[in-house]
């Protein structure tokens, strides 16, 4: 119940991992949109006042189309994404985790229709904290969700050119996953915490401090296979 | 195997992979104009995709480090939405639709759509006969003031038809926004058990009724039938079939047979959103009629009924006999 990732098989049999996005970021990206929509529609009515009657008609349409196709056209054009879930490194994409269609991009949006009701989105805030994806009523009914863009992190390896050191006692098979994942991960930790960290596998390194950090980059070199 | 040999063995392949996804997956009309492409050919690209997955099915079973994974991870998932995406849209395809799929689908849901038209159409009927009979109750429908402007764009017998104030553009712009607007409104209100389309169907017949038994009452009649009449054929159409798609998708919700309820939303959901796309191009020529030539008040009003026959006779055809070569239907 607490995990909202959704694993989906492909037909290669291997599993598609879908983390679903929560109501806040995706509120987020939608005032972003409403922002961009507005800036949009002011634009128009600028140029269009200076048209007169005709300008009126002119600008109609567009109110119309910032209604009602924007989120219909940018999902269907950039992949399942509008600006606003862009900025927010959201993506709608099919239950079964194929990019997202024209046809269930215009189920979903024009569904919004319904989760907006009785007010503020209330109806589809309800059935997304219902529903074990966040999925919201359109949502459900076009058979999509919206899932976080998974950020590739680079990080370089921990101590590239430390020599290679065999473990002073075997390792676990989640034990050995644990030290490979922590020099991996070194890049991003301040040295205070490298230290902290490596101290409590002073077992395996027998020694601390610095001394303890690089010893144990060693040992994930070594489990990795460079020799 | 170590993940080192692992990486050192296949790296290359993910890279070629890598540069392909970079370099063609975004634009693929763009990419098969261009000649001087000498990566991965684009035929071996579902093999070298495949070969992704394996490997990251390996480097899970074998518990290689979470960054490997991540990364095979991030170019299977990549992959799979090159090889996966729908296609692009033609504009082939969409006059197809427009003109044998759409027709098809309204046939096909032929139950729905009746009982929508009944909902229209009988408070429609019930309405104007009763001004007819008795011209105060329209002020039970209609405040005095509304009644008045309806009075007014009916009036002024020289100008132009149907409206106070405005230009032929501006009105052209106010009935896409409102008249499509509530087309695809009466539709979504579907997922409220079918509610919401049953009582925007009857709510707008008892209007439209009300309001032509009292200017027929008054003596505008004339004025109004020729205005009505034509751009009616596909604007009060479009409005039965949006009101049938919406009692579909409530019926998916109350009654959805031997499916999953939510499998019957979705069926139901997607063919309402493509009988939606038919509603649009028609309100779009109604709005276009409508603003255009249905406001010309000197039009003599034998035009005006001949074309507006040979309107409803395109609707009636178009919708009765549209696709019928096709199997699905």
């Amino acid at each position: 119940m607490l995990d909202t990732v959704r694993e989906v098989y492909t037909p290669e049999g291997v599993a598609l991992r879908l983390p679903a996005a929560g109501p806040v970021p995706r509120a987020l990206a939608w005032a972003i949109d409403f922002g961009i929509r507005m800036v949009l529609l002011s634009a128009c009515s600028m140029v269009f006042g200076l048209l007169g009657s005709a300008g009126m008609g002119a600008y109609l349409i567009c109110l119309f189309a910032v209604f009602w196709l924007y989120p219909i056209v940018c999902e269907g054009l950039f992949d399942g994404q509008t600006p606003g879930k862009r900025a927010l490194d959201l993506r709608v994409v099919s239950s079964d985790g194929a990019p997202v269609g024209w046809l269930a991009a215009c189920v979903r949006n024009l569904m919004r229709t319904v989760d907006m009701l009785p007010f503020g989105y209330a109806c589809g805030l309800v059935s997304g904290l219902l529903d074990p994806w966040g999925r919201r009523l359109g949502d459900l009914v076009a058979g999509t969700m919206v899932v976080h863009v998974p950020k590739l992190r680079d990080s370089a390896m921990l101590a590239a050119n430390a020599p290679a050191l065999p473990p002073l006692q075997p390792l676990l098979p989640a034990e050995q996953a644990a030290v490979v994942a922590f020099a991996e991960r070194a890049g991003q930790l301040t040295p205070e915490r490298r230290i902290e960290l490596a101290d409590i596998a002073s077992v395996v390194t027998d020694a601390y401090g610095e001394a303890g950090v690089q010893r144990l980059a060693g040992i994930a070199h070594w489990l990795l296979g460079k020799r | 195997m170590r993940q080192e040999h692992f990486i050192q063995r296949h790296q290359q392949e993910w890279a070629d992979f890598a540069q392909w996804l970079d370099a063609r997956a975004a634009k693929p009309r763009r990419a098969r104009d261009d000649p001087r492409w000498r990566g991965l050919p684009d035929e071996n690209m579902p093999a070298a995709y495949r070969r992704v997955c394996q490997h990251l099915g390996l480097a899970r079973r074998r518990g290689y480090s979470p960054q490997l994974v991540t990364r095979l991870q991030v170019l299977m998932q990549r992959g799979h939405n090159a090889l996966y995406r729908p296609p692009l849209p033609r504009w082939q395809r969409a006059v197809e639709f427009l003109l044998a799929d759409f027709p098809c689908l309204v046939r096909a849901e032929r139950g729905v759509m009746l009982a929508s038209l009944l909902l229209f159409v009988l408070p429609l009927l019930l309405s104007f006969i009763a001004v007819q009979l008795k011209p105060e109750l329209i002020h039970t429908l209609l405040s005095p003031q509304q009644v008045a402007d309806f009075d007014a764009m009916y009036a002024k017998s020289a100008g132009k038809l149907g409206r106070d104030s405005g230009s032929d553009l501006a009105m052209f712009g106010y009935y896409i926004f409102n008249n499509i607007s509530i087309g695809l409104r009466t539709y979504a209100s579907g997922l409220l058990a079918g509610v919401g389309p049953v009582l925007a169907i009857v709510f707008n017949g008892l209007m439209m009724g009300a309001v032509a038994g009292h200017l027929q009452d008054v003596g505008l009649g004339d004025p109004f039938w020729r205005f009505v009449v034509g751009h009616a054929a596909f604007e009060l159409t479009a409005i039965v079939i949006a009101g049938g798609a919406g009692l579909r998708l409530g019926l998916a919700l109350l009654a959805p047979g031997r499916r999953r309820r939510v499998d019957a939303l979705v069926e139901d959901g997607q063919r309402g959103a493509k009988l939606c796309l038919g509603i649009f191009a028609m309100l779009l020529l109604a709005a276009f009629i409508e603003a255009f030539w249905s406001s010309m008040g000197w039009m003599p009003a034998a035009v005006k009924y001949t074309v507006a026959a040979v309107l409803w006779s395109v609707v009636g055809l178009w919708l009765w006999r549209g696709g019928r070569d096709r199997d699905a239907c």
